[in-house]
């Protein structure tokens, strides 16, 4: 039994001899966050920059929601083409939901925007450095608000495995106000295509300009104060002498436009040949395969919409511009009836019949003209000779919108100024002066919005001004009903809601 | 060729032969003999005789006679063998014994493994099915768990797609997680295997990702003698946190005491195409384009383009075994060969396969014992371009069926007609453009010591090393016209891939067992262990494009070509995963009525975060013999036993390094992050309860068992989106949640017939389960479909209320008289539609055996779930017509669907799962002896998936392509996956 015994404890003594590891997990070829380097500031800026570039230029991301969801744009189904399950059709016609993947990624782009501005504050960054990086994120959280209403926000530093806290309506645009105040001095003056205090500016006019949408999407009620707030910063930027209307419209959308675009307030920066956001998507995504370039024969814009401008508003097409028609033949603008090359021989489309750009389209197409259907836009003359990576800087705020601003928050109950242009008529014939188009005698908040849309199409901000005009939900071409007041704000995508308790599902979604 | 056989094998039994004699040495002096038969009096060969208390064994001949060298004091001589009841018969005083054994189809008198020992099977208290080797399935089988599909009740097994050697989807009581592993722990010998293969995956341009391999390839299912399931918590928590899926255990064969012995079996067989799809040949091609007044699309030819790629499979397979010893030493050694060609040209599987089992007792006492398993296997598969995700060129069966059937394959000149661009790709094209191989080295070692302190206890330590190793080479050359591959007139093109991969797993176990009968009434037994577990896996692989097409040259032989800039290069190494574990199991059994079993184990492991790097997982379980109780006589009632236990388990299927922040390579000088620090990170819990009935009557001739099992599963796993604001990055979690899966389990075995001449038995496995997540935030994606104009397009959920991966889709309402498909609300509202987890599972087995002729017969089927065809959907939808291929179903509509109509996902492309299948039925006539020389000589002839009754339209209803997105597991879905098989197999076997 003693023998036994010994030899039990000789046993148990092995057991526990030969093994019993701290468990302490070896990383192998994955390298730990201390030694991974990511406290380089000046490179996390750049790629906070960097992540500007997804949500806001590629054709399927906010550009998306903001427009096709509008009267400007569409995106037909052409036979099996563009199907893509329908999710361009429930745009256009208000059916989306919450699983929508378009909404659902600009929401988490944003996101990754603001949790990169954030975390790099707590690396010591210089004063321009942290004031340029609370730019974005001021930036990106006003995109949030304006679509979802609900932005969640993290500490410098918190746990990833934290829930996210959240801002919602007023709230949130009240911090964006503070954020911005906050760091006007520290921002830089320019260039345009980097955060900059008169970008800073004109985010804090689209602020107040739609402080009262934020604070009741269905009934907003604009209130003198925030008017004058607008009107103030206007003049502002238009005695800083520092912008001025480009004679050619174009001008400002063009390769070069870094260059020769004077409005440009604030731009999301795209390199030629080598680091650019998806800027080309806008004019490939509506030109026809047989076009050069060759395009995805995708979106148009509706005849409702083009019928808005008189022959003569060069903003609606037809003038050659330097380095394009002679390349293509392409005309910026609206492209509408039989096209042709730079040779002017006349195209045609893949069954051999005439490329000509028909008015009319519909949400899905089926006829044997199904190629041909929907009239074609032009914003950004296509850059030739950057390959993949355009030219062309994507245009987030310009003059012209300061301008226009100012004679709404007039028309809308601010007081007039001293500061010319001084009246909401004499702005609105000031910009449509540059385009070759009659002076109107008069200008109500109708006309206005009308007027925005002709300047401002397929920039990405139709459904921000039709909300704040109290049009997003009417009936129009190929939305025949009232859209219910739900999609007045986009839904909290599922996925989101799946993984952080702060957030609530929008109302009626 | 039996002659040219010995003679290649006598120098191998030669040494063999020396190995066992060198621990013959010392014999004991009294020789007892004998004979066995059954109740006709025929001698029944390989019954295991040993002398009681003693180890000492030896085994019958082929007329049932037997010799041992009994010890001087021996009293007991223990007869047992398969289908019999185990006999003790008294040798006091005598030397010769004559022992009549009775059959018994009844298996609860046998000893079935379980985890870290065995136990008889009427005295389990859990939920474990045993299928031995006579019960297996039949034909050409490449990995085991094909052995057991349809032979026990609450397990479903899918084979994925009908490659050869391609992965297969295991479940036990159903799915229970929404992300984290689903498949079962497989044990084998005591070896806890990763459940991965070594082989690099392979994502080829424009072509999708091959499906994996099955990781169980390595193991030669000849070698298995039984595999046990364990189904239940009591009987898994042993195992802790990788015990939640159920656990499989393979035992291989073992050496018999006695005369050394040779077993042979071959077979040959070949194989074709079960089912296609239904598409237009050329002439309904034709009429089709003129219904639609199309001018276009008519190059006057008929191919069959599908058949073009197909071919008649064939497969041969060896297995050789020689085993032997006496009491102190036995070993069994085999090799297998197989080699099979499959039904899509250019595939195959090819595996070599050594198997090495040896047990030896040492010291005079022979209290030490040493245990020494090897299996080294090599296998190689030649792999096509089938994908299961290809984008709108397809990939090689979806270029197949999607071909212009009137389009001719090849030129006038005899050469294959390849486009310029475009999107079409000649399927022959692209099988010929194709070459993928990849090659996998499998070592297996165990050696393990025990020693005997006492009689009633036991000390075991197991030290194993499981090294897989794997290269995979594959090339597109560059004329085939893929986006980024074909080369311009003049230029350069083509892809190669190179790839190597290594996994290697390390276990050490030590384990004490003590039995003890304390006293008349009351036995006890007790299990304690500690068991660390070590696993590496790492690779690489470079890729490279802008070849020049060198005849005769394969890419992949002269990366250094490639264009400088298109080269890419990766490697990783993942962190090392450790898992230490200290476990225990307590038996009573109280007068053979009452019987308690208690389990614990705790697992740590370095993959969980530092807050929870333990788990401990506890099961208790009673089982009441109710016919042992005085009270309780039933005439013919043999056996009646009530099981109820409850337990839980763990679910640890995450990468290692998820707990902890980690950066890895993106390319070059860029850095990711790969996750996020959770040192939250924890197992999955799964908690449950199972109550069971056994029953034995009529003497064993009708016997089984219904079991009621609730299986709910918390603490859920899943890797997700960090909440915004994140880097985008994804982080393994733990989530509130549950899914339960709850059912009833049927086995019923019966023997209908038994004279002398005839037997009929007949085995029937049903079960009946149900399942349904609640308690999630929100719902999760998955089920991704692919093709033109399906962007983004996704058709399952995982949402409360409904069941795991409920089918969430666009309702259809047929097709408007303009030839629309008609979608509620106009594409706009999704509905639950269906449900791809059966709501029944049903095994049958029969085999009728008559003088020497036994038929088999095996069955399998799953009711009550949907299936999605992503083929039909994206692959023949109607718009193809005039430049491809279309379902023929479209054809016979009742409206004519516009060429216009788009596709969309929608519950049209829903269909019934339903199926049975008659998996395999073997003949075969038993010669007996023939000569002196050949034993046991068995001739048969197998067929393989003979038919299907289903109404599925896809190619086969038991499919599961991997249509996972972020990970999130799908189910149901098929997409132009490699087909199934119809396979006939003759072959041989005997014994030496």
């Amino acid at each position: 039994m003693k023998k036994n015994f010994i030899r039990i404890v000789a046993i148990s003594a092995l057991v526990t001899a030969g093994g019993c590891t701290k468990l302490e997990e070896k990383l192998n070829g994955s390298i730990p966050e201390q030694a991974s380097g990511s406290a380089n500031v000046a490179s996390l800026l750049q790629a906070s920059y960097d992540n500007l570039r997804s949500p806001f230029q590629d054709q399927a991301r906010l550009w998306a929601a903001q427009e096709h969801t509008s009267d400007e744009a569409v995106g037909p189904t052409r036979g099996g083409d563009w199907d893509d399950n329908g999710i361009w059709r429930v745009l256009h016609r208000h059916t989306w939901d919450a699983d929508h993947t378009f909404l659902r990624d600009t929401y988490s782009d944003l996101g990754r925007i603001i949790f990169g501005t954030t975390d790099l504050l707590r690396f010591s960054p210089t004063a321009s450095q942290g004031a340029q990086a609370r730019y974005l994120r001021a930036f990106a959280t006003l995109a949030m608000l304006d679509g979802w209403d609900q932005c969640p926000y993290r500490e410098p530093g918190g746990s990833p495995l934290e829930l996210p806290k959240v801002r919602k309506g007023i709230a949130a645009l009240d911090y964006v106000i503070s954020e911005l105040n906050a760091i006007m001095n520290d921002l830089p003056n320019g260039p345009a295509n980097k955060a900059n205090k008169n970008g800073a500016k004109v985010m804090l006019m689209k602020c107040y300009l739609n402080k009262a949408v934020y604070a009741n999407r269905a009934a907003p009620v604009f209130a003198a104060a925030d008017m004058n707030q607008v009107i103030s910063l206007a003049d502002q930027l238009i005695q800083s002498g520092s912008y001025s209307l480009t004679t050619n419209y174009f001008d400002n959308f063009a390769p070069n436009n870094d260059a020769i675009g004077s409005e440009l307030i604030y731009s999301l920066e795209n390199i030629g040949g080598s680091a650019s956001g998806n800027v080309r998507s806008r004019w490939f995504c509506t030109l026809h395969y047989n076009q050069n370039p060759s395009g995805w024969n995708g979106f148009t814009t509706l005849a409702d919409f083009y019928s808005k401008f008189d022959a003569a508003d060069a903003r609606r097409g037809g003038n050659s511009y330097p380095g394009v028609t002679s390349v293509s033949g392409i005309r910026p603008g609206f492209l509408v009836g039989q096209q042709f090359d730079q040779n002017g021989v006349a195209l045609k489309d893949r069954k051999g019949a005439p490329l000509a750009f028909t008015p009319t389209v519909a949400l899905k197409e089926t006829g044997n003209n199904l190629e041909v259907t929907g009239i074609r836009v032009i914003k950004y003359p296509p850059d030739y000779f950057s390959g993949d990576n355009s030219n062309n800087d994507y245009v987030v705020y310009r003059y012209t919108d300061v301008l226009m601003m100012k004679a709404e928050a007039i028309l809308r109950g601010g007081t007039p100024t001293a500061v010319a242009p001084t009246t909401p008529l004499a702005i609105v014939n000031q910009v449509r002066a540059r385009a070759g188009a009659a002076a109107l005698a008069s200008v109500n908040l109708d006309q206005l919005c009308d007027e925005r849309g002709r300047e401002f199409y397929w920039e990405g901000m139709r459904r921000t001004d039709l909300v704040r005009f109290g049009k997003f939900l009417s009936p129009r071409s190929l939305k025949p009903g009232t859209s219910d007041n739900k999609y007045l704000i986009f839904p909290v995508p599922n996925q989101q809601l799946a993984v952080n308790a702060n957030l609530t599902q929008n109302p009626g979604y | 060729m039996t002659a040219l056989l010995r003679l290649q094998f006598k120098p191998i039994l030669g040494a063999l032969l020396l190995l066992v004699l060198s621990f013959t040495a010392k014999a004991q002096n009294r020789q007892i003999t004998g004979k066995v038969t059954d109740n006709t009096g025929k001698g029944i060969p390989g019954i295991s005789v040993t002398v009681k208390g003693s180890g000492t064994g030896a085994q019958t001949g082929a007329d049932g006679s037997f010799r041992i060298n009994a010890g001087a004091n021996a009293n007991t001589l223990v007869f047992s063998g398969v289908g019999f009841e185990t006999e003790e018969v008294s040798i006091q005083g005598k030397d010769n014994v004559e022992v009549s054994l009775k059959s018994s189809a009844n298996t609860i008198g046998e000893v079935v493994v379980i985890g870290y020992g065995s136990a008889r099977k009427k005295d389990l208290t859990g939920a474990v099915a045993s299928v031995k080797a006579k019960d297996f399935n039949k034909g050409v089988i490449t990995a085991p768990d094909q052995l057991i599909q349809g032979k026990v009740a609450g397990v479903q097994i899918i084979n994925n797609s009908g490659a050869p050697g391609g992965e297969s989807t295991i479940r036990i009581r159903g799915n229970s997680s929404v992300r984290a592993g689903n498949s079962p722990l497989f044990v084998i010998d005591g070896v806890l295997l990763d459940g991965r293969s070594a082989r690099p995956g392979y994502t080829g341009p424009d072509l999708g990702n091959t499906p994996n391999a099955n990781p169980l390839n390595f193991i030669n299912p000849n070698d298995i003698a039984s595999m046990e399931i364990l189904k239940d918590a009591s009987a898994t928590a042993i195992y802790g946190s990788r015990g939640a899926n159920g656990v499989v255990i393979v035992t291989t064969k073992r050496g018999q005491s006695g005369a050394p012995r040779i077993d042979f079996n071959t077979s040959f067989g070949t194989s074709k195409v079960s089912k296609k799809f239904d598409y237009l040949t050329g002439d309904e091609y034709r009429a089709a384009l003129t219904s639609y007044g199309l001018t276009s699309g008519n190059f006057g030819s008929s191919v069959d383009a599908l058949d073009a790629i197909l071919r008649n499979g064939s497969v041969q397979n060896y297995n050789i075994s020689a085993g032997g010893g006496n009491e102190n030493a036995r070993f069994r050694l085999s090799l297998g060969y197989l080699d099979q060609k499959g039904i899509i040209k250019k595939t195959g599987l090819k595996k070599y396969n050594v198997n090495l089992n040896s047990s030896f007792k040492f010291l005079e006492s022979k209290k030490l014992g040493l245990d020494i398993n090897m299996i080294a296997t090599q296998t190689g598969e030649q792999i096509a371009p089938v994908s299961n995700n290809a984008g709108f060129r397809g990939s090689l069966v979806g270029m197949a069926l999607q071909w212009n059937p009137t389009k001719p394959l090849y030129k006038p000149n005899g050469t294959l007609d390849i486009a310029t661009g475009g999107s079409e790709v000649n399927p022959v094209g692209m099988s010929e453009a194709y070459n993928d191989r990849a090659d996998i080295t499998t070592v297996l070692a165990t050696i393990a010591p025990s020693y005997k302190i006492t009689n009633d206890l036991e000390y075991k330590m197991q030290l194993s090393v499981n090294y897989g190793t794997s290269t995979r080479k594959a090339e597109i050359r560059n004329w085939i016209n893929l986006e980024g591959i074909q080369a311009a007139p003049g230029g350069k093109g083509g892809a190669a891939f190179l790839g190597t991969g290594e996994l290697v797993t390390r276990q050490i176990t030590h384990t004490l067992n003590y039995t003890k009968k304390v006293s008349s009434d009351l036995n006890i037994g007790a299990l304690v262990g500690y068991e660390y577990i070590k696993t590496n896996n790492k690779g690489g692989s470079q890729d490279g494009r802008g070849f020049e097409d060198f005849a005769g040259v394969s890419y992949y032989d002269i990366m250094g070509f490639s264009a400088q800039g298109t080269r890419v290069i990766t490697s990783y190494n993942d962190p090392t995963a450790e898992l230490q574990s200290f476990f225990g199991r307590a038996n009573v059994n109280f007068k053979n009525k009452y019987l308690f079993t208690a389990t614990m184990r705790a697992d740590g492991s370095s993959k969980f975060g530092s807050n929870n790097r333990y788990g401990y997982f506890p099961s208790f379980s009673a089982a009441w013999n109710i016919t042992n109780e005085n009270f309780f006589r039933v005439n013919g009632l043999d056996e009646l036993k009530l099981r109820a236990g409850w337990g839980q388990t763990g679910n640890q299927e995450f990468p290692a390094g998820s707990a902890q922040t980690r950066f890895v390579a993106t390319g070059p000088g860029g850095l990711g992050q790969e996750s996020f620090a959770n040192p939250d990170l924890q197992w999955q819990t799964d908690q449950q309860v199972n109550a069971g009935l056994d029953f034995s009557i009529l003497k064993g001739r009708v016997f089984g068992s219904v079991d009621y099992f609730n299986k709910k599963t918390t603490n859920l796993l899943i890797n997700e989106v960090a909440g915004i604001p994140s880097p985008g990055t994804r982080i393994w979690k733990n989530i509130a949640g549950e899914v339960v899966n709850s059912g009833v389990e049927l086995t019923l075995n019966g023997t209908i017939v038994k004279k002398e001449d005839f037997s009929w038995t007949l085995g029937v496995f049903a079960t009946f389960q149900k399942n349904e997540v609640n308690g999630l935030n929100g719902p999760l994606l998955t089920g991704g479909i692919n093709g033109q104009g399906l962007s983004g397009a996704f058709v399952q959920r995982i949402e409360n209320g409904q069941p795991i991966n409920v089918f969430y889709v666009r309702n259809y309402q047929g097709i408007a008289a303009d030839g629309q498909a008609i979608l509620e609300n106009d594409g706009a509202s999704f509905i639950y539609a269906g449900n791809p987890n059966p709501k029944t599972l049903l095994g049958i087995s029969t085999s009728v055996g008559y003088k020497k002729l036994n038929l088999d017969i095996n069955m399998n089927g799953a009711f009550g779930h949907q299936l999605y065809n992503n083929t039909l959907n994206a692959v023949l939808p109607i718009n193809n017509l005039g430049s491809r291929n279309i379902a023929k179903s479209l054809t016979t509509l009742p409206v004519k669907e516009a060429l216009s109509s788009p596709i969309t996902t929608s519950s049209r492309y829903l269909e019934s799962g339903n199926y049975m299948r008659l998996a395999n039925a073997t003949l075969s006539y038993n010669f007996g002896n023939v000569g002196k020389a050949f034993r046991n000589v068995n001739v048969f002839v197998t067929g393989q998936n003979l038919f299907v009754i289903t109404k599925f339209t896809g190619f086969d209803p038991e499919v599961n392509t991997d249509k996972n997105i972020d990970g999130v597991p799908s189910l149901g879905i098929e997409y132009t996956p490699y087909p199934m098989a119809r396979t006939f197999t003759l072959g041989f076997n005997f014994s030496l």
